[in-house]
């Protein structure tokens, strides 16, 4: 089948739009779904293609997702759009207490086919409240598979896997690629969780990232191409489970390894690559692991101070360099 | 504090020289771990440690000490080394005259680091480094802070292909010889080479081969070889040997200032090598032990062997002696004398030949023989007579109860 050029949003719409045609318990639920589609368009044509199966809510996180979990419990496969990323905070309960736990706390007598749909990420001047990449708490809680993709494909392959999968998935879709297009398969078309993809293939140094930060650094190899300087890049699509494989074979070629996300740099996922890298692949590093990722600080509501707190296409380049130990 | 003393090895050492240690200053050691290697004029023996904690050597690599010489010390704890670091100089190697003169026509060498010294690498370039047997402390480093990073491993492998490469393209060339090593003749050594040219340069030597069947040799050592643990030919050559002395006693002789002395205790040295040397433990009074009590009592000299605490007691006062070059696949060769003994006794392989018997060729294990002798002391004749009774008893092993 021939592939078209689909906007991250488009893809998602189709996916969607193909899995509540193929199962009838998948329904999506939260704010402002009907009036434009979701803020993004991200539902395009779904609220008037399936009125019943798109369902509004007052302004509650906590109310949102704990409804989404009831359902699940229930039998259906609901999506959950949590508006912002950031308003996970008011839920946080429900997510990490109640729906990453049930299911073991009842000895697997109950499952949890629910999709907590999440936009984040920064570079829109939306200040600290609505600019935040939070995957690396939900990493953190036992329970939870994590989505991260880059590019409208690979939405609509994961998204489908999520929606069918039996354990609650909190897939995060970054604010500013829901414009990127990109070829999609049409049709029945599912990438399963906890494979990465290689976007750039590069002899020198592996470069390890995900979501918006993938285009950050498919443009820096760009760049150090034009050095001599081959970066493969590897887009994790999933951190949880997490493709440790693809990333081993990579490092075994190129003996370096640069981590690079939006999200800041303490605490977040890349230490946990870089910390695997090192115990599992010692002997294959020709210079430490090198993580690159925002200041740690609340992203600030100036463009220019957001540029200068999230990790820019000059960083990466830079990074890579000094990896290499080349000035 | 305890102190690290040169230990007497036998009655009659009075020094040695203190040729490495095992260890650096500041390093945990427990009682009993080989810290330093000592070198008589006889062996080299590796001092174990007195006590458990942290060494400090004082005496450099190379010095020639007195017995008893305090050489380090062993510190209890942290504080107890810092006063002992603070007291006594760490040791630095005494200038090796040997080595230090540059070989004529050799390419020099970068000297390496001081031992101790922690070279900065990175995994990859030590796990490279360990596969192709690349020593680090030469490999010039070029990443951040002089780390070693592959480039650099890579580097070093190329220069020593390319060295590779001039050394075949070398071999065409009709260049003089040119030395590529030079080992100063010292230690263990020297006295090999003095007692195997002193051997023959004064005395007559002469050598008689034959050969002995030695398929009763062979059914003996099954027999002896009951519990599991098989005895050596080497125990049974040794009891033959001291068995056929006891019947030919002038074989069992020295020269001693213009007189014949011959020995009445018979102690039999068997040869074996040993870090490049030669070196020949005594048994002591084989006519008087089972071949069992003298496999048990080889068995431990070797043990020592290898171990480097061979004493000059266990070499000392050997009588004749045996070597065995069967496990090369040597038949017949030209043994020499351990002077001051008279005679050596040469063993070959033990492996199946054809023999006529009875008009009929037939398999048979064989066993050669090499006796030398001082022809000066010992005639053709009876020299004959007492290699003819140790291949008869070969044959014959009953007649070791004669």
């Amino acid at each position: 089948m021939a592939d078209r050029l689909l906007s991250c949003s488009e893809a998602l719409a189709e996916a969607l739009a193909e899995e509540m045609e193929r199962d009838d318990t998948v329904f999506i639920i939260g704010e402002d779904l009907r009036a434009h589609d979701g803020i993004f368009g991200q539902f395009k044509g779904l609220p008037d293609k399936y009125p019943e199966r798109v369902i509004d809510t007052p302004i509650s996180e906590t109310c949102i997702v704990g409804a989404g979990l009831g359902a699940a419990l229930t039998g259906m496969r609901p999506l959950v759009d949590l508006h912002f990323a950031d308003f996970f905070t008011t839920a946080m309960d429900e997510i990490a207490n109640q729906t990453a736990k049930i299911r073991y706390m009842f000895g697997g007598q109950a499952k949890i086919p629910l999709v907590i749909w999440a936009p984040d990420g920064g570079g829109l001047s939306a200040a600290a409240h609505h600019s935040q990449s939070l995957e690396a708490w939900f990493v953190h809680t036992p329970g939870l598979k994590v989505v991260v993709p880059s590019e409208p494909a690979d939405v609509k392959g994961l998204i489908k896997t999520a929606i069918r999968d039996d354990d609650p998935v909190v897939f995060f879709q970054h604010k500013k690629l829901f414009a990127q297009k990109g070829p999609v398969p049409e049709g029945e078309y599912l990438i399963p969780l906890g494979k990465g993809d290689t976007k750039r293939k590069g002899r020198d140094i592996t470069v390890i990232t995900y979501s918006r930060m993938v285009y950050s650094c498919l443009e820096a190899a760009e760049r150090l191409a034009e050095e001599g300087i081959e970066a493969e890049v590897i887009d994790l699509r999933t951190l949880k489970p997490f493709d440790f494989e693809i990333i081993a074979e990579s490092v075994k070629k190129t003996y370096h390894a640069l981590v690079v996300h939006e999200a800041c740099l303490t605490g977040g996922f890349g230490a946990e690559i870089a910390a695997r890298i090192g115990e599992e692949l010692f002997d294959d590093l020709d210079a430490p692991v090198k993580r690159i990722g925002a200041k740690d600080v609340p992203i600030p509501f100036s463009p220019v101070l957001e540029n200068f707190v999230l990790p820019q296409v000059g960083d990466i380049v830079k990074g890579a360099k000094h990896v290499l130990n080349r000035a | 504090m305890i102190s690290i003393t040169i230990p007497k090895l036998g009655l009659t050492m009075e020094s040695a020289k203190l040729l490495r240690w095992n260890v650096a200053s500041g390093e945990e050691v427990r009682e009993g771990d080989p810290i330093l290697v000592i070198e008589t004029d006889k062996v080299t023996y590796e001092v174990p440690s007195p006590a458990s904690g942290m060494i400090h050597p004082v005496a450099p690599e190379g010095k020639e000490c007195e017995v008893e010489e305090v050489v380090g010390y062993i510190a209890m704890n942290r504080e107890e080394y810092d006063r002992l670091a603070a007291r006594y100089p760490a040791a630095t190697p005494e200038e090796e005259p040997a080595s230090a003169a540059p070989a004529h026509g050799a390419a020099p060498q970068s000297s390496p680091p001081p031992r101790g010294f922690r070279v900065k690498a990175s995994p990859l370039a030590r796990a490279m480094a360990e596969e192709h047997g690349l020593d680090l402390q030469r490999v010039q480093g070029t990443g951040p802070g002089g780390r070693i990073v592959r480039a650099d491993i890579l580097r070093a492998l190329e220069g020593k292909a390319k060295e590779a490469a001039r050394r075949i393209e070398g071999l065409n060339e009709p260049t003089d010889r040119e030395m590529s090593e030079s080992i100063p003749i010292r230690g263990v050594r020297k006295i090999i080479f003095d007692n195997m040219h002193r051997s023959l340069s004064q005395s007559a030597q002469l050598t008689l081969h034959t050969e002995a069947g030695a398929e009763a040799l062979v059914a003996l050592r099954e027999r002896l070889s009951g519990d599991g643990r098989k005895v050596s030919f080497n125990a049974i050559f040794v009891k033959i040997a001291a068995m056929a002395l006891r019947i030919h006693p002038k074989v069992n002789a020295s020269v001693e200032e213009g007189s014949i002395t011959v020995w009445k205790q018979i102690h039999i040295g068997l040869a074996m090598e040993a870090n490049d040397a030669l070196i020949v433990p005594v048994v002591r009074r084989p006519d008087a032990k089972t071949i069992g009590e003298i496999d048990r009592e080889i068995a431990a000299l070797i043990l020592k062997l290898r171990e480097n605490r061979l004493s000059p007691d266990d070499l000392a006062n050997g009588t004749f002696t045996i070597t065995n070059l069967g496990f090369s696949d040597i038949d017949h060769f030209t043994p020499i004398i351990r002077p001051p003994e008279s005679a050596i006794l040469g063993v070959g392989r033990i492996v199946k030949k054809p023999v006529v018997r009875a008009d009929s060729v037939i398999p048979e294990q064989r066993v050669a023989l090499s006796l030398t002798f001082d022809h000066r002391i010992i005639d053709g004749a009876p020299g004959a007579r007492f290699l003819k009774t140790i291949k008869d008893m070969i044959e014959d092993p009953l007649l070791l109860i004669r």
